[in-house]
């Protein structure tokens, strides 16, 4: 990076602004940003409309963003919605609520609780999740990925007998990496060296190289070992 | 073109590489998102590779990996300009066995200089070499086809081409194409073979991977 100083973005209240490259972009309220940011330290709280691509080394996302282009980071920590309407690629990401890519998902780290929708392919190192609500990837590619289903109280288990996206499950067509451990997960195939299959599973077709582990309560199509 | 192709789960096999580091390295773009084609098959979608491209270049990150990291290699093999600046002497091409003592010594000569080769005419002789040494082309074609690349590539204007070496009723040819060209022959043609320029660089890096890395 170059060492002259940047200029700092501080929305407060209700306002706008322009993208540009920044040091720190500090917004609050409601705001709309026009153009491309490119920042050292990005903050968001409130209501966010950013209709380009937003790139910054540490993000932090509180209230509900939007980012219509591509999003690029090294850290991210959200509390609450994020949508992207492109690609989605970074190193880690620390959720906890909602994050919605249009795109394909490209992170090492993959930490949270909430629910996720990956429009295209989500690949990622390792990824723990706990699912309060759906996740949703068309395909899932991992080094090593943990789901797991959070006790969820009465209210939740209402809802969600009424509007399925509510239902704490990950849906994706393929799933495939060196370490799968799910549950409550519902997929076409799944591919990996090492496959746990956990309680609520509805999945078509399971691929495994070394070792497998079926819960009874799982509904499984055809298990194979691939040489 | 179908036999171009190698499905993910044929690439895995044969390298003995992992989802994980698969997805890792894609990552990282040490293999370009092009190169994934999906395409629909009877149990349902699957992931196609380029064969010549993939397997060459997962053999690469595979012999690069000790001395570097994911990041360092990732510029290194984007990079075409570092491997453009590369020259190596005959010495190191015999010995490392990038291209046959037969072709370098009938070829190697006419270029000239003192027995340093740039990556560019590194190409040239390593297309023919393939093409003599696969047994598919006889010495006086070797030189035709030799001559043809030196003088009519510098002519084509984003620098990847295809070859194509063509036989009928045992007179021969080469017809050199921007790439990607697909081109239709009549019936007596038989086509010996076909060579992309992306093809040979990218096994030429292979070969030549030890040179960044040092």
């Amino acid at each position: 990076m170059d060492k002259h100083q940047l200029p700092d973005l501080i929305i407060n209240g209700v306002s706008g602004g322009a993208g540009g490259t920044y040091n720190n972009v500090n917004m609050d309220g409601v705001g709309k940003v026009v153009g491309p940011i490119v920042a050292r330290m990005f903050k968001g709280n409130g209501h966010m409309n950013l209709n380009d691509d937003l790139a910054a080394e540490e993000a932090e996302c509180n209230g509900v963003i939007k980012v219509m282009g591509n999003m690029r980071f090294g850290t991210l920590k959200v509390d609450g919605v994020l949508n992207v309407g492109k690609s989605f690629r970074g190193e880690s990401c620390t959720l906890n609520g909602m994050v919605s890519v249009k795109g394909d998902c490209e992170l090492e780290d993959f930490v949270g609780e909430g629910s996720f929708s990956v429009g295209g392919l989500l690949s990622a190192g390792h990824v723990d999740f706990k699912l309060q609500s759906q996740g949703k990837a068309n395909e899932i590619g991992v080094e090593s990925l943990v789901i797991r289903q959070v006790n969820n109280g009465f209210w939740s288990k209402m809802f969600s007998g009424i509007i399925p996206k509510l239902r704490p499950e990950l849906c994706a067509r393929t799933i495939e990496g060196d370490f799968i451990d799910v549950e409550y997960t519902t997929a076409d195939i799944i591919r990996g060296n090492i496959v746990i299959i956990g309680p609520g599973c509805t999945l078509g077709r399971v691929e495994y190289r070394e070792q497998i582990t079926v819960h009874p309560e799982a509904k499984v199509g055809k298990v194979e070992k691939a040489l | 073109m179908e036999d171009d192709l190698i499905s993910k789960k044929q690439l895995l096999d044969l390298t003995g590489i992992s989802y994980g580091q698969l997805y890792r390295w894609k990552r990282k773009q040490l293999i370009p998102e092009e190169w994934f084609i999906r395409k629909s098959t009877f149990t349902g979608q699957e992931t196609f590779f380029p064969k010549e491209m993939i397997l060459s270049r997962i053999h690469n990150i595979v012999n690069m990996k000790d001395g570097l990291s994911l990041d360092e290699m990732a510029d290194k093999l984007s990079d075409k300009a570092s491997f453009e600046k590369v020259s190596v002497t005959a010495k190191e091409i015999i010995e490392r066995n990038i291209v046959s003592t037969t072709t370098l010594r009938k070829f190697g000569e006419s270029l000239g200089d003192e027995s340093k080769y740039t990556f560019e005419e590194l190409v040239h002789l390593f297309a023919v070499d393939r093409l003599l040494s696969a047994g598919e082309m006889s010495m006086e074609e070797a030189e035709l086809l030799f001559r043809t690349l030196q003088e009519k590539v510098s002519r084509l204007e984003s620098g990847s081409w295809e070859l194509f070496f063509v036989r009928k009723m045992g007179v021969s040819s080469f017809i050199l194409a921007q790439a990607p060209a697909e081109l239709w022959f009549d019936e007596g043609v038989r086509l010996v073979s076909k060579m992309t320029y992306s093809d040979l660089i990218e096994q030429l890096k292979g070969k030549l991977a030890y040179k960044l890395v040092e």
